[in-house]
């Protein structure tokens, strides 16, 4: 039994050490949205056959809204050293303060975003009042 | 028969396991730091040390198990050289049926798909292992060994071997290795395939350690150099909660069971991942469907535009 622990506690600290090391290495890096072209390819990747018509993303590069043809809205954010999307419904919950557009999918582990759209968030948190059921 | 005081392999593999992904790392740091994460790497390694925990508490009834089906056996083989080299290549069928099952059954997914919900490919997913093995009983697909006769501490012993076969194989810092050996063997460039969410490769290489299986039964893709991976699951988690990633998709069995109706409700555990009774969501094949329709198209306008250049262009109205 007490090995066992001792087994148990050195792969605790073998873990640890090397999530620190991913951390000092800096791995991950600083991934943003460079432009339309990337957002619309995130999109793509999140639900295959999203094709964006229309797109807007945070100022930081965090985060983006998408439409498309079919008027479904999509937001994109990032997540560690990758990007996840969801399509957004009528759980979603948006807030907006100025240029600030926060939006959380209604889906608790997912969290929210907070985006920088300057000019355009009125416009696309009125948007959001038309999402699908 | 005598019965050999056989090792646990993992045990002796962990030190080589964490000396590959420092270097592995170390590359990462120099060629492509988007290839870890940190906080991915510590929810995948905290993956491994809770399936080993999990390990612990349900070895006594694989081994309960495991002994019950040996007592059927159809014949005793014993500890032979040859006896192992069968043992290894009947388990890695075994391996296949369980992997492929694992994709296309979603009560074996819930366990599963563990291995599978990370966005990155590199030595910490390998070792993104299940906690819920055991409940989903996965463990059904190594029993027709037993009952041919191979002792149950062999086949645990393969078993591992096998594991410890396909830690290697999840990184990207190896490309291609000589034909002959892709041909056979499943290699790193084999298993990508197998973890990426591009619609070509959805559901292919469930092989573990022989690639042949794939080949045979119709399940193998070759990776295409000009398309990048894209890895993780077609619904992406979102989330480095340990928990949630644990056990969401057992959440999701639940909650769709609960509001199916009644005629449907089996449906939402044996039926592949993705189904649904009225279609709402998208299951790997319907994806790869659509795909697959795109690319004749695709291929039929630009050999229509070959052959007549002029017609194949838009025409303003």
């Amino acid at each position: 039994m007490i090995a066992v622990i001792a087994q148990l506690g050195v792969s605790l600290l073998s873990i640890l050490a090397l999530a620190w090391l991913a951390k000092l290495l800096n791995l991950g890096g600083d991934l943003r949205i460079r432009d339309e072209d990337h957002a619309r390819a995130l999109a793509q990747e999140a639900v295959y056959g999203f094709v964006a018509t229309d797109i807007v993303i945070d100022r930081a590069g965090m985060g983006a809204l998408l439409k498309d043809a079919q008027g479904r809205q999509m937001l994109l954010r990032r997540h560690g050293a990758a990007f996840v999307g969801r399509l957004l419904d009528r759980r979603l919950e948006a807030r907006l303060d100025q240029n600030f557009l926060t939006i959380g999918t209604g889906e608790k582990t997912f969290g929210s975003i907070t985006l920088n759209l300057g000019d355009a968030a009125q416009y696309w948190a009125a948007g959001l009042r038309h999402v699908p059921a | 028969m005598t019965i050999p005081n056989l090792p646990n392999p993992i045990d002796y593999a962990v030190p080589g396991f964490i000396l590959l992904i420092i270097i592995e790392m170390i590359w990462a740091k120099r060629r492509a730091p988007e290839k870890y994460e940190p906080k991915d790497t510590l929810t995948s390694l905290a993956f491994g040390m809770g399936s080993t925990v999990a390990g612990l508490f349900v070895a006594s009834g694989v081994i309960a198990v495991s002994l019950w089906a040996y007592d059927f056996r159809l014949m005793t083989i014993p500890f032979a050289w040859w006896a192992w080299i069968i043992c290894f290549f009947i388990d890695d069928l075994a391996y296949y049926a369980f992997h492929r099952s694992a994709h296309r059954v979603r009560w074996f997914w819930a366990s599963h798909v563990n291995h599978h919900s990370s966005q990155h490919y590199n030595l910490s997913t390998a070792l993104r292992q299940t906690w819920t093995g055991f409940f989903a009983i996965s463990f059904i697909f190594r029993v027709p060994l037993l009952f041919l006769g191979f002792h149950p501490a062999m086949v645990a012993f393969i078993g591992a071997v096998n594991l410890i076969y396909q830690f290697w194989i999840h990184t990207e810092a190896i490309d291609r290795f000589p034909r002959w050996f892709e041909a056979v063997m499943n290699t790193p460039s084999h298993h990508r395939v197998h973890h990426a969410t591009n619609p070509r490769y959805l559901d292919r290489n469930y092989a573990g350690v022989f690639i042949i299986w794939d080949r045979m039964f119709g399940t193998f893709t070759q990776e295409v150099k000009d398309e990048p991976i894209r890895y993780g699951i077609v619904k992406q988690l979102g989330t480095f909660n340990l928990l949630w990633s644990v056990f969401h998709e057992w959440v999701g069995i639940a909650q769709d069971v609960w509001t199916a109706p009644w005629r449907h409700k089996l449906g939402y555990i044996w039926r592949q991942p993705g189904w649904t009774h009225d279609g709402s969501r998208e299951t790997s094949d319907t994806i790869r469907e659509r795909w697959q329709e795109e690319q004749a198209w695709k291929s039929s306008t630009s050999s229509s535009s070959a052959a007549d250049p002029v017609a194949a262009q838009p025409q303003a109205g």
